[in-house]
């Protein structure tokens, strides 16, 4: 953030190293570093490379106050107030035109995602069908939003950039395959699906079959997972044996089945979560169900490479005896943290476990410290658990809330080894949020928490912003 | 001196040992005098310009910035003061611009100045908002109108303009006590957890924790946190809650110096069982103002005492047993202790001029006011800012101001005279119980129970 005030002074010296240009009549003088720090692919840098020996500015026909905006953003990497009087859209045409969407793109986005400091900046709202049925969000802050068996993608910048319309009814999972292709799949109809943005069209398909066992069609699929080379995706048939496809994604062909079971009990029913982790290369399925008498489910990893179990749970049935009858509700996969987050049905406590070290029973209970946010008995409220960028987030009912790790003291060292006090518990939203609707999924992207309500229309965005948004009541 | 926006060519060039610099911003040219540049101070971007025209007198320096700003900054030069048409733009645009030409610290003297405080002037300006569902524990101002606010296990810093706010995660679940030590350095202890923590809000990690060595080797809570101008005070009290004490550090090395009002507690001496729970540096008189109270079955009791640090003796005490204060502040202009007491509400002082072993405390409000058990000032907070006292009074804050009387013969009993206002219009009168009041820059802060906010009260003159 902070510019080198030096390299700005030497530049002062070398008359040559300065640039006129006439932008739509008005004149603007900088230096060519300034004018080149858009990278060598730029019309700017390409102007640069004119003869400096001609007196005569460099004219640019655009219009001149955006482009005094655009070279403020060049030379302190910070778009100035004034930019307010253009719009997104216009800002990000007029940086394209010129080659520095980049520094566009890193100057307006948004601080490190901090869920003890995020404020709802917007919802994006597909203009039909609005009922987000799927959303995933890209690294970048994009998301692709599955609404009534449409696909709407919204770019960083929350402009909508492109629908296409499904041959499905519902679609109930979806999956970024490449940047432009999606899989979807859906509860009421069989199969999984690839459908390119870019011509809004199928491009291809794959289905659950088996040669010689005829009961194995229109197999569904309940969840999608993508690895560098490899799409998985759970499905599941009528008489709910199911199992995990291994996809190769360029071909969109079957390599691989992995963890075929025949569905009839809770521990082996379809997952309904499907989560790769790149570092081990470890493929994590769970499955959840409630009914009548509580909550049952299993956590699953597979080595895909050998279709192997590595590590398995169910619960009822493992863990601590105190815990008994608390069996978890909702699962997450902390990717780049390594560690799994359940939330327990009953108590709705949050457990830890670290999957280098996965035992009979890993779990750490995350404890709450502060008594004024003791949970007791929400039973019945619906929980999602998500985690992104070292923070764990949970939604129960429409109250969305934060773990974050303690920052120990260096010289605390012996502290820490179990996971009393590591994570501390806060709300990211106020009670009016939670007002909206119970949450039915949270997902990070781009420094962004995307979140999604029953039966409200749209996704909530949730950023993180150094901006003291002071109201003046003046 | 107009820019213009000029093509390179200077009509009249001046004389190798002219005065008048000549500066090329992003294409438009600015003349001034060295003198202008030097007020920016030594080693600055400014100084380098001067100096660089100084070996090289007919070389105009081009600086790669914005024209517009640079105009702005240069009559903060010239003047000392920000022109009005600044206000046309974003004061964190100039905030970027002028740590880039490295004379930030005058644009805070000319916008967030102590001296610059009205206190008849202040108006309930803005709202800083806090995400999350805690509200403030407490806030901590500094010098030049940066507040830190404690809410739940997390604290909020909003820079000096007002416009820019971090937040952190601390190991509290509250914070009772916070001090500024600078901008991004703080202090924080709390009733519930042992040890003085000093966080380094930028980075959100604990630099050092400050503890107590007390004599039951229990843990020692933060009671208080006061400070002087080379000291760190903080009162800490045994977990078990049977001794306590007041331990001096020094302000820069944060090594403790000396140990004051150290209390042991045997059998059912309550007295000697009372924390200090406010500690005020009292400057003028080189003494610390140290004041607990507890509330029992038979009413609120406590003490207000005032230590020479460098004897460890104590200079002054008073006892409270009727109409205990509720909060206490020393104000150094004034040269007065003010108390609102708990049962009245009713704000009284005390002479720092003559202080005496009988002396009482002198009621300024109401007097006839029965004092009939009720604790009609539980929760009030008295604060001395300037020649001022603030007093908060459920959501509505009175300001108390001095009347000095020119005819002597009037004033036969020498009482001094001090009268109360309200803050604020009618529209801000008020709101939820104020909690906390700091004063910081030119600005009052507040907040109010259970508000999700901090209240930013200012002067209007000089607002950006």
């Amino acid at each position: 953030m902070e510019e080198e005030s030096t390299s700005h002074m030497t530049a002062e010296s070398h008359t040559t190293d300065r640039i006129k240009l006439n932008v739509g009549g008005k004149l603007f003088e900088t230096t060519l570093s300034t004018i080149r720090s858009g990278g060598p692919d730029s019309l700017l840098f390409a102007l640069s490379n004119r003869n400096s020996n001609d007196p005569n500015p460099v004219f640019i026909d655009r219009d001149p106050e955006i482009f005094s905006v655009l070279l403020s953003l060049l030379r302190t990497n910070h778009l100035p107030s004034t930019s307010h009087r253009f719009s997104k859209q216009e800002l990000a045409d007029e940086a394209l035109y010129y080659g520095i969407d980049s520094h566009l793109r890193s100057a307006t986005a948004p601080p490190p995602f901090s869920g003890i400091d995020a404020s709802i900046v917007g919802s994006i709202r597909p203009a039909a069908e609005g009922l987000p049925s799927a959303f995933t969000a890209a690294d970048n802050g994009s998301v692709w939003i599955a609404h009534g068996g449409q696909v709407s993608s919204y770019d960083w910048n929350f402009l909508h950039t492109g629908t296409f319309r499904t041959h499905l009814d519902d679609i109930d999972s979806i999956c970024r395959v490449w940047p432009e292709i999606a899989a979807v799949g859906s509860l009421s109809d069989a199969g999984l699906h690839f459908y390119d943005f870019s011509g809004s069209r199928h491009v291809g398909s794959v289905q659950w079959n088996d040669p010689t066992d005829p009961r194995i069609f229109k197999a569904r699929v309940n969840a999608i997972t993508a690895s560098d080379s490899s799409v998985f995706a759970s499905f599941d048939c009528l008489h709910r044996e199911n199992c995990i496809l291994q996809v190769d994604k360029t071909r969109i062909q079957v390599v691989s089945q992995l963890g075929r079971q025949s569905g009839n009990q809770a521990k082996n029913i379809v997952p309904g979560k499907l989560t790769f982790v790149p570092a081990t290369g470890v493929l994590v399925g769970s499955a959840v169900t409630g009914g009548a008498f509580g909550y049952s489910g299993y956590i699953r990893l597979w080595d895909p490479r050998s279709g192997e179990v590595v590590w398995e749970t169910s619960e009822p049935g493992a863990g601590r005896s105190s815990r008994f009858g608390d069996s978890f509700a909702a699962i997450d996969v902390d990717v780049e943290g390594l560690a799994l987050f359940k939330l327990c049905s009953k108590s709705g406590d949050l457990a830890m476990a670290d999957m280098r070290n996965l035992r009979d029973d890993p779990w750490i209970y995350l404890k709450e410290k502060n008594p004024s946010l003791v949970m007791n008995g929400e039973e019945g409220s619906s929980m999602v658990v998500s985690c992104y960028k070292g923070q764990v987030f949970v939604g129960r009912g429409g109250g969305l809330e934060v773990w974050s790790r303690v920052q120990e003291e260096a010289t605390n060292v012996e502290r820490g080894s179990e996971g009393d006090g590591l994570f501390r518990r806060n709300f990211v939203d106020k009670r009016e949020d939670s007002e909206r609707g119970a949450i039915r999924k949270i997902e990070g992207g781009g420094d962004r928490l995307f979140v999604s309500r029953e039966d409200v229309e749209g996704i909530e965005v949730w950023e993180s912003s150094h901006s003291a948004g002071a109201i003046s009541v003046l | 001196m107009p820019p213009f926006v000029g093509d390179g060519i200077v009509q009249s060039q001046p004389k190798s040992d002219s005065n008048i610099v000549t500066i090329d911003v992003g294409g438009q040219l600015f003349q001034t005098t060295k003198q202008t540049l030097t007020t920016a101070g030594t080693k600055t971007f400014f100084s380098r310009i001067s100096e660089s025209v100084s070996t090289s007198p007919f070389h105009i320096p081009f600086v790669d910035r914005d024209p517009e700003i640079f105009s702005l900054l240069l009559s903060l030069l010239r003047t000392g003061n920000l022109p009005s048409k600044a206000k046309s733009f974003d004061l964190q645009d100039l905030i970027q611009e002028s740590r880039f030409y490295g004379i930030e610290k005058l644009l805070i003297d000319s916008l967030s100045n102590p001296s610059q405080f009205e206190p008849f002037n202040l108006h309930r300006s803005l709202i800083l908002p806090l995400n999350g569902r805690d509200s403030p524990s407490a806030i901590a101002t500094t010098r030049y109108g940066s507040v830190h606010v404690a809410h739940g296990s997390k604290i909020t810093s909003f820079d000096w303009s007002l416009r820019r706010k971090s937040t952190v995660l601390t190991q509290f679940t509250a914070v009772d006590s916070l001090l500024a030590i600078s901008p991004s350095i703080a202090a924080a202890g709390a009733n519930d957890f042992s040890g003085l923590q000093i966080l380094d809000l930028e980075n959100g990690i604990v630099k050092e924790t400050l503890n107590w060595e007390n004599v039951t080797r229990s843990g020692s809570t933060v009671q208080a946190i006061g400070s002087g101008p080379n000291h760190l005070f903080t009162s800490f009290e045994s977990s078990r809650r049977n001794s306590n004490s007041i331990v001096v550090y020094d302000f820069e090395t944060l090594k403790p110096v000396s140990e004051i009002s150290h209390n042991e507690i045997f059998g059912a001496d309550i007295g000697s069982a009372i924390p200090a729970t406010k500690l005020e540096w009292v400057n003028g008189y080189n003494l610390l103002m140290a004041c607990g109270s507890h509330s029992g079955p038979f009413g609120v009791n406590g003490y207000l005492r005032l230590w020479d640090i460098r004897s460890g003796n104590m200079v002054w005490d008073i006892n409270e047993k009727i109409d205990c204060f509720a909060d206490v502040s020393v104000s150094d202009s004034l040269s007065a202790i003010f108390k609102v007491g708990v049962n009245s509400g009713e704000v009284s002082y005390v002479d720092l001029r003559n202080l005496s072993e009988g002396n009482e405390w002198v009621c300024i409000g109401d007097k006839r006011k029965v004092v009939n058990g009720k604790k009609e000032g539980k929760g009030c907070k008295i604060e001395a800012q300037g020649n001022q006292v603030f007093c908060t009074k459920g959501g509505d804050v009175e300001l108390w101001s001095e009347v000095i009387m020119g005819n002597s013969g009037l004033m036969e009993d020498k009482k001094r005279i001090f009268k109360k206002n309200l803050m604020g219009r009618v529209k801000d009168m008020g709101g939820d119980k104020i909690n906390n009041l700091a004063f910081g820059g030119s600005r009052m802060f507040l907040t109010r129970k259970d508000q999700q906010c901090v209240e930013v009260w200012q002067g209007s003159s000089r607002e950006l």
